[in-house]
């Protein structure tokens, strides 16, 4: 009984053992959530840090009309309707500062909406 | 330079047309055309940086759809724009020679700066480099007149 005892207590060490790197994995892509306001016309910050290779999702909070941002270089867009929000997840894959803007019309400024991130190593 | 010119043809447009709307004459449109194309609007060496492809023709559509449609029409043909027959000058077509003789650079320059004084209105800031870009771009493939209806500010 009591060797049972030790054999089903090794075992369920070696199973914990074995999904503990696989938590840790998991903890370290969890990506990084940032929140980015958009009312007309400007984002809230206006200017984004980013390392390249992790993981972030962007969330873009509408304050007042429908927007959107758009980083045609990093492939990356998400449109927010009027008051909602909404999200894009992706990973920066190369260095260097790069200019989205509003993909939704939305009036007189529209065209100088923009939202730059600098993504570093 | 520059600026005389547009002051002279000014002159001259006042002393033909006036003050009343009316539908230019042949003289008017081809003085008016030629000095359009050949003086006053610049940048005719720019190239469109972005890539014709369908994204970019999308693009274009979308930004037209927002923005250009009040005097254009959906199609760029003016279909279903009340006015567009009854201001001086006429609302162009985009799709007629005179605008397509324009090359990519000019197009772009008459979105960013506009053209005075018919009502065509400048762009620049009100739409991004992009946009204006894919807008060019939506002009070169304008779809069949008429196909994609009127602008729902018209229709209700």
């Amino acid at each position: 009984m009591r060797r049972k005892g030790l054999v089903f207590a090794v075992l369920a060490g070696l199973f914990a053992a074995a999904l503990l790197p696989a938590a840790g994995a998991y903890a370290q892509a969890a990506p990084k959530r940032i929140e980015v306001a958009a009312k007309r016309y400007t984002f809230e910050p206006g200017e984004i840090t980013l390392k390249k290779g992790e993981p972030v999702v962007l969330v873009i909070k509408s304050t007042d009309v429908a927007h959107g941002i758009r980083f045609r270089e990093l492939n990356v867009e998400v449109n927010v309707h009027a008051g909602a929000t909404g999200e894009v997840q992706f990973t920066p894959q190369k260095t260097g500062d790069f200019v989205g803007h509003c993909s939704v019309f939305c009036g007189m400024g529209h065209g100088s909406m923009t939202l730059k991130l600098h993504v570093v190593e | 330079m520059r600026r005389a010119w547009m002051g002279a043809a000014a002159l001259a447009l006042a002393v033909l047309a006036g003050c009343k709307v009316a539908e230019p004459g042949g003289f008017e449109r081809g003085v008016v055309t030629t000095a359009k194309h050949r003086i006053f609007v610049g940048n005719k060496d720019q190239k469109n940086p972005l890539p014709s492809t369908p994204q970019t023709l999308a693009d274009g559509k979308e930004a037209f759809s927002h923005y250009c449609v009040a005097c254009h029409g959906l199609d760029g043909q003016n279909t279903g724009v009340p006015f567009a027959g009854h201001i001086s000058p006429p609302i162009p077509s985009l799709a007629s020679a005179d605008v397509q003789q324009y090359t990519d650079g000019q197009l772009k320059w008459i979105l960013d700066n506009g053209i005075s004084p018919s009502g065509m209105p400048a762009s620049k800031g009100i739409l991004s480099d992009d946009e204006l870009w894919s807008i060019v771009e939506y002009i070169r493939h304008l779809p069949q007149a008429g196909s994609l209806g009127e602008p729902e500010m018209y229709t209700h």
